[in-house]
């Protein structure tokens, strides 16, 4: 890996906001695609973020600052992406179901995903499920996010599952849930097609299940 | 021993010696078997300080807890400050709709905090209420049984006036401008504290979600939330006062009790028994039976086997750990209550 490379991975993991912009025009200086910043360098980065928050090494204000310099240098090669010709790996959109205002596991589970290359529409908190089911549609999604930390909302994902059959669209959209209310049964109950644990478990989910 | 309910909970208080601990719902109580049985329901009972009174007390009066307690949520004080606030259904509490103030760290613009006289706070929406709440239940119910009295921490109500999430990455980013926050939510917090005392109640409760440790790295909790929770309830007369924060407190349970507060009210992500060797007789400790499984999920048996280990443990006050989710059935909160007082 270059040394480019490996400076941005560092910037990230350290939350060095203001030097993210410059080292990722460095990369791109240096001749590296904008694919390989996004999933060498970025991706990469969040994933060892992500793994030190579950070792309680960081916490949430240094997750916070980390992904938040994931999005400085990620803004600049999205653009590029697209004229480099490389698709997008995937659509997903992500909320916290209706009734549930805890959207910061959603947001840290977003910027995991944003890293994978993946196309992010964020619906936010409090989402009615019919919503997040239409914009899923007009966006040709692979995949709902949905999470809840709430015990009550739990009956939302039940709902979007319906909807799903109801409407044949079951296994044409994925459907992975999660958020502490939520467990591996609970998941495997609904008929819900991935649930994980925390942010880093959900991005290799989600890789893999749609083949990246 | 004959003691009434309230002598029992006043005496865990003090730590006194008891043939068994009083058993009692510190944190938010109301269910959807309450709310039956009296007639009252949530979205009302949260802005009508009769309707309150009513289905506070019906942890004591419909399940046999030894505790009413008022306020059913954490947008109150919010509500007041100028949060939109939907009130929710009769199974779900209220939430906030919007932060009235600007923080943002990526963009270093923030609000100054421009928050209201502490007098006038308390002069009227819910913290009136709550307040008038509170009254009744200390005349009607205060006889018998201890009156709890549930508001808000000031880290999680700064939270709400600026999003939570912007206020924790704040810390890294420009950790003046969170202190300002917290210490501007303060006065309002300390002034209602003491209102909530004089209109009656034996026991503040004061819920400081966000200052877990799932948002907070034990070593910030002093110095973002611990000192300005002892600011608020430290200089209340006439009542006891309890700090409730969820998650696994393990790790901050010394800076809990540096807040100066009498007790300490933490959830079943705490292993009891090590809480209470470490905790050593140095304060209360209230909780910290599952509210999620068993009490939401399980069976009454299951319910009873947890309130007894709570008690076994060697806690002094046998609670939920944290508020009760509304669709808590009764029969399980009743073998908790029988599992106690037999
Ligand atoms: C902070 C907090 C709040 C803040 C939220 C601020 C915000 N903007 O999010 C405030 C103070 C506003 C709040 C309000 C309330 N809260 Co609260 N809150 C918490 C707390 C302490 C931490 C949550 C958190 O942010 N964790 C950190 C994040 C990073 O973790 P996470 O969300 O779990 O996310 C990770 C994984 O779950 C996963 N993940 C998350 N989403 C997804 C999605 C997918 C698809 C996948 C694959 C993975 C995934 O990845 C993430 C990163 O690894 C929890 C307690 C706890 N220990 O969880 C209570 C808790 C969630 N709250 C609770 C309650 C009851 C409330 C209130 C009702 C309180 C009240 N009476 O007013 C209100 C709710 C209002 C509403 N209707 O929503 C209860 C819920 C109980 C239940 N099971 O129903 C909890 C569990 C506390 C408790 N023990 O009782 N709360």
């Amino acid at each position: 890996m270059s040394a480019e490379i490996d400076a941005l991975i560092d910037i990230v993991i350290t939350g060095k906001i203001k030097e993210a912009k410059g080292a990722t025009q460095k990369c791109l200086d240096a001749g590296i695609s904008a694919k390989d910043i996004v999933f060498d360098a970025l991706s990469k980065a969040m994933e060892v973020v992500g793994e030190k928050y579950a070792a309680k090494e960081y916490f949430l204000p240094q997750v916070l600052l980390s992904a938040n310099t994931l999005y400085q240098g990620l803004n600049l090669v999205l653009p590029l992406l697209a004229g480099e010709g490389a698709e997008s790996k995937g659509t997903v959109v992500i909320g916290v179901v209706e009734g549930d205002v805890h959207d910061i596991g959603k947001n840290i589970v977003k910027a995991m995903l944003t890293g994978l290359g993946l196309t992010m529409h964020d619906m936010g908190k409090d989402v009615p499920i019919k919503d997040m089911l239409q914009k899923a549609k007009d966006e040709k999604a692979n995949i709902i996010a949905e999470s809840t930390l709430m015990t009550p909302t739990l009956a939302g994902m039940k709902d979007m599952e319906n909807f799903l059959k109801e409407e044949g669209l079951k296994g044409k959209i994925f459907t992975m849930v999660g958020g502490g209310a939520t467990s591996k049964e609970f998941a495997d109950q609904i008929g819900a097609d991935g649930w994980t644990y925390d942010a880093v478990e959900a991005s290799h989910f989600a890789a893999k299940l749609l083949g990246i | 021993m004959s003691m009434t309910p309230r002598e029992r909970v006043l005496a865990a208080m003090r730590m006194e010696k008891l043939d068994r601990p009083p058993v009692a719902v510190f944190t938010q109580s109301a269910t959807i078997g309450q709310m039956d049985a009296l007639g009252v329901s949530w979205p009302d009972a949260h802005s009508d300080a009769k309707l309150m009174a009513k289905l506070g007390a019906g942890q004591a009066t419909v399940l046999g807890f030894e505790a009413v307690r008022s306020a059913f949520c954490l947008t109150a004080e919010a509500e007041r400050l100028g949060c939109k606030v939907d009130p929710g259904k009769k199974n779900s509490t209220p939430m906030l709709k919007e932060h009235p103030f600007k923080f943002d760290p990526m963009e270093s613009v923030y609000d100054e905090p421009n928050i209201m006289d502490p007098e006038e706070f308390i002069k009227g929406g819910r913290p009136a209420v709550v307040i008038e709440a509170t009254r009744l239940m200390a005349e009607q119910y205060g006889k018998e049984y201890a009156v709890i009295a549930g508001n808000t921490g000031p880290f999680t109500l700064a939270g709400h006036m600026v999003s939570t999430e912007n206020l924790v990455f704040g810390i890294i980013m420009e950790p003046d401008e969170v202190v300002k926050w917290v210490d501007a939510v303060t006065p309002v917090l300390k002034t209602y504290s003491q209102a909530l005392a004089d209109a009656g109640a034996d026991i503040i409760q004061m819920s400081e979600p966000s200052s877990s440790t799932d948002l907070l790295s034990p070593d910030m909790f002093g110095d973002y939330s611990g000192r300005f929770v002892k600011e608020c309830l430290a200089g209340t007369k006439g009542a006891y006062s309890i700090l409730h924060i969820c998650g696994d407190t393990s790790a901050i349970l010394d800076g809990m009790i540096d807040t100066s507060v009498t007790g300490l009210s933490i959830e079943e992500k705490v292993d009891s028994a090590e809480a209470v060797k470490h905790v050593n007789g140095r304060v209360p400790l209230v909780g910290n039976i599952g509210v999620v499984k068993p009490l939401l999920q399980g069976t009454p048996e299951e319910c009873a086997a947890d309130a007894k280990r709570v008690a076994a443990a060697g806690f002094n006050v046998v609670a939920p750990g944290c508020g009760l989710s509304a669709m808590i059935p009764n029969e399980n909160l009743m073998a908790v209550v029988k599992a106690v007082k037999g």
